[in-house]
């Protein structure tokens, strides 16, 4: 009897011990996950939303302000601007001209003008009206919406990594 | 006892003892092993395992250290150790969605975080260090993380004037006031229109009891082709101002005696001329006529109407006035007209203006309101009601001041109550614990209880007095954004004085342009300094931007000038004596700093410049992309076939200069002309002169902007 106790006391010690290990783990409510900060229906398919993060959604903002006119096929005002012009603008959406061109491309032209970068001078420069930060949203906002899908490339791209 | 029994025995101690020392060295060893395990601990070795997946390393590692971070900030109250976890913060190189939490980096933001720290905006506890105390509600703090598509509050926590970056908590804050939820709520910052609902004074001289019966039970007035009830619109996404109250049928025939007996300013018919009655009252043209004066009249810039076309019905027009698809069926005709030659003599806050109607005019439109604008299975539902009590009359007063009516509705002797609602001026740091739930399922926290109580205030309270308002998805989280973000006074005095103070706008003109601005109620559409709607351009500095003369014009014929937009403004009717005391007023008052008479040279447009600055418009900076001239270019921008005529010089050199200087937020980028380039587009602008008369364009417009009908006249 008395050795059996003996035997039983260390696990009897270290029930408890263990005990304290325990974490208690709660889960965490869907309302903490960060949800998305807004939304924009996909372009060619309206039942499809396409979450927003905060970034992409200051684009969204600056996009409906300063470029719907004539880079989308409609307007807040109705009729859009891009038929109007020669060469046709691209669609912000479209992937497969946008996805090809680094960030910093899109940055450059949207910053110094169509002109600057060899392109239509119809494309006005936007450098003394947005900010850097603005116009970096903006491309995000593109990158989110884009048909097909944008790849980002798959490293950071560097001046020493091989070409 | 035997030696050997004895070694036997302490043969077995040493056994015992060295279990023993094993157990304590074990139980020893359990708090470093918890420690090392604690949730922070494990988040930090992860993110150098990370780190060391990337290209950057070095630069990720650079200021690691394996203990806790924090941001302390003593005179703001924060002690965020939320870095300790969520180390790439400050790491442009880790944004993006395909980097996982918590390491993820900031968006960017104006507010650095060393300087904010985190729960200043995201709220939950700072202090905490394991995940489920820093994000969720605990029994000791009940303030958890605020969801990201509600953070926008926090902006509006100092941020007490509207900020381009958050759409959503300036949508929220207009429409607790368009809403006037300030009539019942004390919401600090949140302007009280002069205009709430309607003065009730004489209603009884305006509609029948029945009307007022069926308003009270269901103050939505177009219903679907199932029957049902809808949101007053489809296309529209416009909250109805006047909500639903929870009435009992007595209530509702109580409250409806009441209102009917309302006729302090009886009405006196107006007494058309003789000579117009007698060519228009047989006339089979008449109510056809009248359609084309109503749309002529540009009445849907401010009214819908639903129109039915292919099985859909819709509302056209603008949301400014009440809809108007079944009026001839509401409104008594001789209240009709006398609204219509004056509405402020019925209701002195109207936003209507008071247009200059002929005889022949009026007895046209309101003929055809009467007989076309009707639905005779309006009142259908509604029991005979039949004459007024006075015991209806007497309970029908006590449940106007019981249900809140005199917080919008003012009567002739009765007045509003004081603070008839709740205080919501801290309501955006609540604790669960402090509101009340009810029976109502939903989980216990703010952001849930706000959004029930807004969709339905019985939901958790059913004795509430609030009424129910119906919002789409978007308004009702724009609302809930607004009201998040009313926080209370700061905490501490260092919170205090980052407030950003809202700007008071303030415009009251006197004399005779006051009147007229009054008459023709101008800000009911146009901005000035900060007061008045957003439908039509700002005025605040028109008079350094248009000519005298063109002004004058405008206002006696108006007509579209940007050729994206259907022209709304309205034709007044104006008098020669009107449009000029408005133009004398504008080109004296409404000056711009910037836009300069005296710095212009007109001699220095020579013939040369004109012809320089025509190439500069359509080669180098290709203007027209986004301008009209002569009906070829973009339609972006306004149309300069009359720039001549419209635009001054000086406002045309200064715009040039700097577009947002003059007009915040306006879509012309800022370019980099030189003087010499401003020059010659001005003295080229200046040459493009056509007459005044209507425009062609163009560009097929699509049918479906919100206020097809008037645009056939518009052009």
């Amino acid at each position: 009897m008395k050795r059996q106790f003996i035997r039983a006391l260390p696990i009897l010690l270290i029930l408890p011990a263990l005990q304290g290990c325990r974490k208690s783990q709660a889960p965490i409510a869907a309302t903490v996950q960060a949800a998305s900060y807004d939304s924009e229906a996909d372009w060619s398919d309206s039942q499809k939303l396409v979450p927003l993060g905060y970034q992409e959604t200051q684009g969204k903002r600056v996009f409906y302000q300063y470029c719907v006119w004539c880079h989308a096929d409609a307007s807040p005002a109705g009729p859009s601007n891009r038929s109007n012009l020669t060469p046709v603008p691209t669609l912000l959406n479209d992937g497969s001209v946008l996805n090809a061109q680094s960030d910093e491309y899109l940055q450059n032209i949207i910053t110094l003008g169509g002109s600057a970068m060899g392109k239509s001078a119809m494309m006005p420069p936007y450098g003394k009206t947005l900010t850097p930060d603005e116009i970096r949203s903006v491309i995000a906002f593109t990158r989110a919406i884009a048909q097909p899908p944008y790849q980002p490339p798959a490293r950071p791209g560097s001046q020493y990594s091989p070409k | 006892m035997s030696a050997e029994e004895m070694g036997r025995v302490s043969d077995r101690m040493r056994r015992v003892l060295a279990v023993f020392t094993l157990i304590f060295l074990g139980v020893l060893a359990i708090s470093p092993i918890k420690d090392f395990r604690r949730e922070w601990k494990q988040y930090k070795r992860s993110y150098v395992k990370y780190a060391q997946t990337r290209p950057d390393t070095k630069k990720l590692l650079a200021d690691y250290r394996p203990d806790i971070d924090q941001v302390w900030i003593p005179g703001m109250n924060v002690v965020d150790r939320c870095t300790t976890c969520h180390q790439g913060i400050m790491q442009p190189s880790l944004s993006g969605s395909s980097v996982p939490q918590p390491y993820r980096a900031h968006p960017p933001i104006p507010h650095n975080v060393r300087d904010w720290g985190c729960t200043i905006c995201h709220r939950g506890q700072g202090a905490a260090t394991e995940v489920a105390e820093a994000h969720e509600s605990t029994l000791a703090w009940e303030q958890p993380i605020l969801p990201a598509k509600f953070i926008q509050a926090s902006c509006g926590t100092c941020h007490y004037s509207d900020l381009p970056q958050t759409p959503q908590l300036t949508r929220g804050r207009q429409l607790l006031s368009e809403l006037n939820c300030q009539g019942c709520h004390k919401l600090p910052g949140i302007e009280r229109s002069a205009m709430l609902g309607p003065d009730l004074t004489s209603v009884g001289t305006k509609v029948s009891r029945e009307w007022i019966y069926k308003w009270l039970k269901e103050p939505r007035t177009i219903v679907d082709k199932d029957g049902n009830t809808v949101v007053n619109g489809y296309e529209t996404e416009d909250e109805p101002r006047m909500p639903k109250f929870r009435l009992e049928e007595t209530q509702l025939r109580a409250l409806s005696a009441y209102l009917s007996v309302q006729r302090a300013h009886p009405i006196t018919p107006y007494k058309f001329d003789p000579r117009v009655l007698a060519a228009w009252s047989k006339n089979p043209e008449l109510v056809s006529q009248g359609e084309l004066r109503f749309k002529q009249m540009f009445c849907s810039t401010c009214h819908s109407l639903a129109v039915t076309r292919a099985g859909e019905t819709k509302l056209i027009g603008g949301d400014i006035g009440p809809e108007l698809t079944k009026v001839g069926s509401k409104v008594n005709p001789d209240w009709l007209v006398a609204w219509l030659r004056d509405p402020q003599g019925y209701l002195p806050h109207t936003r209507m203006s008071r247009y200059g109607w002929s005889d022949e005019d009026l007895y046209k439109v309101t003929q055809y309101i009467a007989t076309k604008l009707t639905d005779s299975d309006l009142l259908t539902t509604v029991p005979q009601l039949g004459a007024p009590t006075e015991q209806e009359i007497d309970l029908g007063k006590r449940l106007f001041q019981e249900k809140g009516c005199a917080s919008c509705h003012s009567i002739g002797g009765l007045n509003p109550q004081k603070d008839f609602g709740p205080d919501l001026s801290a309501l955006g740091a609540k604790n669960a614990s402090e509101l009340e739930f009810g029976k109502s399922a939903i989980p216990h926290n703010l952001v849930a209880y706000v959004q029930a109580k807004l969709q339905d205030p019985a939901s958790v309270n059913p004795a509430a007095r609030m009424p129910q308002y119906s919002w789409n998805q978007a308004d009702l989280d724009a609302v809930t954004t607004a009201l998040l973000s009313m926080k209370g006074a700061p905490a501490t005095g260092a919170l205090q004085n980052l407030v950003v103070p809202k700007k008071e706008a303030a415009f009251h003109p006197a004399g005779s342009f006051g009147e007229v601005y009054e008459r023709y109620k101008c800000y009911t559409c146009h901005k000035f300094n900060g007061v008045g709607g957003d439908l039509a351009p700002d005025l605040t500095y028109e008079g350094s931007r248009a000519q005298r003369q063109w002004i004058v014009d405008f206002l006696k014929n108006p007509q579209t000038l940007r050729p994206t937009l259907v022209l709304r403004m309205p034709q007044f009717n104006m008098s020669d004596k009107d449009a000029s005391i408005l133009a004398d007023y504008m080109s004296v008052a409404l000056q711009h700093p910037d836009a300069n008479p005296a710095s212009t040279d007109a001699k220095g447009f020579t013939s040369a410049r004109v012809a320089l600055g025509k190439q500069l418009y359509e080669v180098k900076y290709q203007c027209q992309a986004c301008h009209t001239i002569g009906g070829t270019g973009g339609y972006v921008g306004p149309n300069l076939n009359n720039a001549g005529n419209w635009l001054t010089p000086a406002w045309i050199e200064a715009w040039l200069r700097d577009p947002q200087a003059l007009v915040p937020g306006t879509i012309e980028p800022r370019r980099q002309f030189t003087d010499e380039e401003i020059k010659s587009l001005t003295a080229y602008l200046l040459t493009l002169r056509a007459g005044i008369k209507p425009q062609k364009s163009a560009v097929a417009r699509p049918s479906s902007s919100s206020s097809a009908s008037a645009a056939g006249a518009g052009r």
